[in-house]
């Protein structure tokens, strides 16, 4: 039993933000910020026993490739009666995305050189600017809060990154550069700003991992 | 600091070139002759170029050194290395001077002149934006005028913009900003808002028309207290500033005040949150005061309240799924309105009633 649901009204949109949650996680970078640009079309299918299946026809934008969209697919599963469990997400993306190669290295290589630990604080500031050395820490924290929020999202929820409140990167004996975050999350139901601490290990071709 | 440093400086600043990026100023107290001579051992090894602000005179007697970055790791080294003792009197240099630049600009914003010389492209404070309005009234005083509508609880005044080009009591139309006080780019939309109007009437363009028959009443700081709250402490701060009995929780949600729906859905009895709607309908001065003016005008046509973030076009209602009255013809002029500001630069609104929507 699968009904179309309006793209405008907010359960196709809540489904949404998880999903974008979860690209971002999967395909992010500090080369690489995905952005919402539109819902094209929302369907939504109630499982007897498993819980409700929505998908999600969205065009996205790359921040840093502004000019074009990429379509893209997406399943996302929130499991009937548990709000403990993330929702199952699938995400298929039509076409390529602008390689970040060249740009991840340069990104590795400067924080790899840094004398003292990166530490920054209020990004963007007060006033919504972003100075622009910050900007990769900034897709990075995409990525951290991708993670969070497609763990935490539920039917009854829509988050998004406020600020990144912290950042303080840790040196590693490994090859992995790591993050502490403190993200600003805002939640558009209840409207509340909830801090979350996040520890996020990333690799040029490892790419990115939260670690519990 | 010696002059050509400082000149420097004032050259950097000018051109925004970030030469002290990384640069701190180390403060050492040498204590025995032979803690002051590896001091002054520093000043001959000139490719360090270290620039002294205050120079070795003597023991007990401060030596302020300004380190670039390049150097900082020799000169701690060397001053380690003989156990000499030194304080990091400034962290990074450049951020000072960025901060410095900042504060000039600030003042310097302090006093425009007229709302030609205004700033729209920066947030304001309170009082900025209180003086913008005094000069916009000033400058088009068969236009403007300025109505205190009441107080908020912490006492500051509530203005409501009043653009009239005559008549009693016309039909009015009603816009709010600033409800939420966290929702900054509201309140600086207003303050755009009120110039905008002024120069539509001015060009016979745009509102021009509307002006004809109609007034335009205008609230920018609809939350006051709330403001002020966010340039002083907390920038993420919606709701009002009042107290609440039997908690240590402050503010109330605004916009879950109204007497329509009250307690109803999406709206929180708890008062630690941020949809908390008060101990009743209209406790908030910020909101009786805006009903006690709508119902003693008793002309407006229409009233619309701004907040953000998400680009949506929203109509009522918001606690219930019951549509409006004029639902259809709602739909259809926000249909026309998204269409209209989607044809200027392509930005893209969502349109429907808040229950359906949010």
């Amino acid at each position: 039993r699968a009904m179309e649901l309006p793209p405008s009204h907010f359960p196709a949109a809540r489904a949404a933000a998880a999903a974008l949650g979860y690209l971002r996680y999967l395909r992010g970078g500090p080369g690489r910020g995905l952005l919402p640009r539109e819902l094209r079309r929302a369907r939504r299918q109630d499982i007897d026993g498993v819980g409700h299946k929505y998908c999600l026809e969205l065009e996205l934008e790359d921040v840093l490739d502004k000019g074009r969209t990429v379509s893209c697919t997406a399943e996302v599963l929130y499991h009937l009666g548990s709000t403990s469990c993330a929702p199952d997400v699938q995400v298929t993306v039509q076409g390529e995305l602008r390689s970040t190669e060249e740009a991840d290295e340069e990104f590795y290589n400067q924080i790899r050189s840094l004398e003292q630990e990166l530490v920054a604080e209020n990004i963007p500031d007060s006033h919504g600017n972003v100075p622009p050395e910050l900007e990769p820490i900034l897709l990075l924290a995409w990525v951290a809060s991708g993670y969070v929020i497609w763990q935490n999202s539920t039917e009854n929820t829509k988050f998004h990154l406020a600020q990144v409140k912290h950042v303080k990167q840790v040196k590693r004996s490994d090859e992995d550069l790591q993050f502490d975050y403190v993200l600003l999350l805002h939640e558009m139901v209840s409207q509340e700003v909830l801090p979350w601490q996040v520890t996020l290990l990333w690799h040029p071709q490892h790419g990115a991992r939260v670690s519990q | 600091m010696r002059l050509p440093v400082l000149l420097a400086a004032l050259v950097a600043v000018a051109t925004c070139t970030e030469i002290f990026a990384g640069h701190q100023v180390l403060r050492v107290l040498p204590q025995s002759d032979e803690e002051l001579q590896k001091v002054q051992e520093l000043q001959d090894l000139e490719h360090l170029q270290l620039d002294f602000w205050l120079d070795p005179r003597g023991l007990g007697l401060p030596v302020d050194i300004r380190v670039p970055f390049p150097s900082l790791q020799a000169v701690k080294a060397h001053l380690e290395a003989a156990g000499v003792s030194y304080s990091i009197m400034i962290e990074d240099v450049q951020a000072l001077l960025d901060e410095e630049q900042r504060e000039m600009l600030r003042s310097s914003r302090q006093l425009p002149l007229n709302t030609d010389t205004f700033n729209y492209e920066a947030y304001h404070t309170i009082d900025e934006i209180y003086s913008f309005m005094d000069m916009l009234v000033a400058e088009n005083p068969n236009l403007v005028s300025k109505l205190e509508i009441g107080r908020s609880t912490e006492n500051r005044p509530l203005y409501v913009l009043k653009f009239s080009t005559g008549g009693t009591n016309r039909p009015a139309i009603w816009i709010d900003t600033g409800i939420h006080s966290r929702e900054w780019v509201t309140q600086a939309s207003g303050v755009w808002f009120a110039k905008k109007i002024v120069q539509d009437h001015a060009n016979n363009e745009g509102v021009a028309s509307i002006l004809e028959t109609m007034d335009i009443l205008l609230e920018i700081v609809t939350n006051p207290d709330g403001f002020a709250f966010t340039q002083t402490s907390n920038r993420l701060w919606r709701k009002t500033r009042s107290k609440n009995a039997g908690s240590i929780c402050v503010g109330v949600d605004p916009n879950r005040n109204w007497d329509a729906g009250f307690g109803e859905a999406g709206a929180s009895a708890n008062p630690c949150t941020e949809t908390y709607h008060g101990p009743y309908a209209n406790s908030e001065p910020e909101v009786k005061s805006i009903v006690d003016f709508v119902k003693g005008h008793g002309n407006i046509k229409a009233f619309v309240s701004i907040h953000s973030y998400s680009q949506l076009l929203l109509y009522p209602y918001g606690y219930t799924y019951t549509p409006v009255p004029d639902q259809q013809e709602l739909h259809e002029v926000s249909a026309k309105a998204v269409a209209a500001l989607s044809s200027l630069y392509g930005t893209k609104y969502k349109y429907g009633s808040i229950i359906t929507t949010i």
